[in-house]
């Protein structure tokens, strides 16, 4: 089944046409890694499908389970189950890192016609899932994301996503900043995350990532469109080879 | 427009003289004291703008109006009730600045405190009184304090002896009639807590009439050797009152005062705060929050003077200026010759929510010792659009969204609040103002 079909994708930031034209189609229990250098749109286009304003979509659509994606606001996405991994998840100092997971969920959960958890429940419900992610619980108490260090906050955006349980999921460069061990500990809730009815769409860098969670495709992504894809063994040549020849393959074709 | 409201062609000062001569015949020590303060108003006249201290804030609209001086007035409970904080401590309520004995708490007296009205004791010990209000009151008031002075009837004495340390805070509610119009209030409290006492006092500015009025209220304040007290100013007057307070604090060593400036109400409000720590050890913390929205103009102009070696004083105040609301903040820290190792630190953070709100801050630093720490920082920003993405990315609508960072950019001052039943009100008063947030 499909879970996001990317059909024609023209977005615009101020005045600088950012993806020219993106396709992708990413089926429920799928993982997709879309690579690219720098400044190819990797980010746009994640942040465009959470909802974030500041993008014009000049052409081209998005359906999420063949519904109208792009037609919803943000928290509508959010509540019909697609989660964003930020990169750089933000600080907000004077909301307790708890109030927003429960707000979260019970928001997520009313609109689905779901009773609110009690506070037990929740909270039963929260450590559970803060002892697969090696957290503390004094993360709860503190501020969301305030004074984190960068693999905390990387943890943090895991947490969430395994509270709110999303069917599509997308990581924005959910491995930049992190070491070895902190690596592994995101890789492995992403991993404990993969379900048949789940789509994970990890945008990253690097090849590293790929190592800890296996895709099943990779594209990349370079100027604004898709130039190539793969399975993964298409990563490791990247890794080899580095972008240029992909570039160039495009630019013959 | 009411036949009340017709604004008059006699100066401002002739028209006070009149309700004055209205009001006092008698020639006792505290007429005479009385009189001496109008005539120093009138003299000085309403505040302008070209005097630097009131620059943003414009006094015209207050001037032009005349106010009668309020008398007591019978009126009944339940229709002031329902606007009290509940449990909030020993209640006394002044209504148009008139102590209400039938609405305050009864048995108030606890061990080591006195609490008296003024005008019980002005109609029994008229020179005391004067002998008292001159002792207990700033050396140079200024004009408006100087107008309280000349009309004040009533308002509330509270004396704490030495290691006092009442169980409850004291809840002063300054309250309108609804049925007050076109009236001035003049309520003084004084606090006087005596070495190594303790308490806290909580004055709560609420009206719902309709119509103008105008609070001159006036609260001085001894912080006796190593004595503390927690001061809470909660201004919640109707849209269309004006509001004027004047707070002056002497910190004795080692004392501790702290004051929390909630500016909610009013159409035009200003608070002038001053805070004088005049030995070591003195420390005073003032937290402040000025949220106008609509056309509210709130303004708080605070002082501290470190007249002492060894004092410190820690400032945080947040302005959130909704609509087309005006918020001003100014804070001025001397640190005289004397000073040396003070420590003053000053924060002032603004959130503008609209296109035509403002904020106006301004920190005025006079150092003349060398040997201090003094710190200042000032920012005035809107909603940061890309914490309100994600909070919208993580399920919360946008009003919920808004709601809780408006919140969160309120909690340090919020989380300063101590008593349970203030802080739960303030937290109310929040929501009404900026939507749930939860």
């Amino acid at each position: 089944m499909s879970m996001l079909k990317i059909d024609n994708l023209h977005v615009r930031a101020g005045d600088k046409q950012v993806l020219h034209g993106v396709s992708l189609e990413v089926g429920a229990g799928e993982v997709h890694a879309i690579m690219g250098p720098n400044g190819s749109g990797k980010s746009t286009l994640v942040q465009v499908l959470a909802g974030r304003e500041g993008y014009d979509v000049t052409a081209g659509s998005v359906s999420y389970q063949g519904r109208d994606l792009l037609a919803l606001p943000p928290e509508a996405r959010a509540r019909e189950g697609v989660f964003l991994a930020f990169q750089y998840p933000v600080e907000i100092p004077g909301v307790n890192n708890v109030y927003l997971l429960k707000a979260g969920l019970n928001a997520l959960r009313q609109h689905r016609g779901l009773p609110e958890l009690d506070a037990f429940e929740f909270l039963s419900l929260v450590r559970e899932k803060m002892k697969l992610m090696h957290m503390d619980e004094s993360f709860l108490n503190r501020g969301v994301n305030e004074g984190f260090s960068g693999g905390e906050k990387k943890r943090n955006e895991i947490l969430q996503m395994s509270v709110l349980e999303p069917a599509l999921a997308l990581l924005d460069e959910t491995d930049s900043g992190l070491d070895i061990d902190a690596l592994r500990v995101v890789a492995n809730g992403v991993n404990s995350l993969r379900r048949q009815d789940r789509a994970i769409v990890m945008v990253t860098h690097y090849q590293r990532l790929l190592d800890y969670i296996e895709p099943d495709r990779v594209h990349v992504l370079s100027g604004g469109r898709i130039l190539k894809s793969g399975d993964k063994s298409l990563a490791l040549e990247l890794e080899k080879r580095g972008y240029d020849w992909v570039k160039q393959e495009a630019a013959a074709a | 427009m009411s036949v009340m409201t017709l604004q008059e062609s006699r100066p401002a000062g002739e028209r006070y003289r009149a309700e004055f001569d209205a009001r006092w015949s008698a020639s006792d020590a505290l007429v005479e004291l009385r009189r001496a303060a109008l005539e120093r108003f009138v003299a000085a006249g309403f505040p302008t703008q070209r005097q630097e201290d009131w620059k943003y804030t414009n006094l015209r609209r207050l001037e032009a109006r005349t106010f009668a001086p309020a008398t007591s007035t019978a009126v009944a409970l339940d229709a002031l009730e329902q606007h009290w904080i509940a449990n909030a401590g020993i209640r006394i309520v002044l209504v148009n600045g008139h102590w209400m004995p039938a609405l305050s708490s009864v048995g108030a007296q606890l061990p080591g405190m006195t609490l008296l009205t003024l005008k019980q004791w002005s109609e029994h010990e008229p020179a005391a009184v004067a002998a008292f209000i001159a002792q207990t009151s700033r050396a140079q008031p200024s004009a408006l304090e100087d107008l309280n002075l000349a009309f004040f009837e009533d308002g509330v004495v509270l004396d704490l002896t030495a290691g006092a340390s009442p169980d409850q805070p004291i809840y002063i509610v300054h309250q309108w009639s609804d049925a007050a119009a076109q009236l001035m209030s003049s309520p003084r409290v004084v606090v006087r807590a005596a070495a190594n006492s303790r308490c806290t006092v909580i004055e709560h500015f609420i009206g719902s009439t309709a119509s103008e009025c105008f609070t001159n209220a006036v609260a001085e304040i001894e912080v006796g050797t190593g004595a503390k007290v927690e001061h809470y100013r909660i201004q919640q007057e109707s849209t269309r009152a004006f509001h004027i307070g004047h707070v002056n604090v002497r910190v004795q060593q080692d004392g501790r005062y702290a004051s929390h400036d909630i500016a909610l109400g009013a159409s035009l409000a200003r608070l002038n705060l001053g805070t004088v720590l005049q030995g070591p050890g003195a420390h005073v913390d003032l937290h402040g929050l000025l949220a106008p929205l609509a056309t509210q103009h709130l303004d708080s102009h605070t002082t501290i003077d470190h007249a002492a070696a060894h004092t410190s004083s820690d400032e945080n105040y947040r302005g959130i200026a909704g609509e087309r609301g005006r918020g001003i903040f100014n804070g001025k820290v001397i640190v005289r010759p004397d000073a040396q190792k003070t420590d003053a630190r000053q924060s002032s953070r603004n959130l503008l929510l609209a296109p035509g709100a403002e904020i106006d801050t301004k920190p005025e630093l006079e150092i003349y010792a060398n040997d201090v720490k003094c710190s200042h920082g000032a920012t005035t920003g809107q909603l940061d659009g890309t914490a309100l993405f994600y909070l919208r990315s993580r399920g919360l609508d946008e009003t919920a969204a808004r709601a809780l960072l408006i919140r969160a950019f309120a909690e340090s001052v919020v989380s300063s609040v101590g008593p349970p039943a203030v802080r739960s009100h303030l937290e109310k008063l929040l929501d009404e103002r900026y939507g749930k947030s939860s």
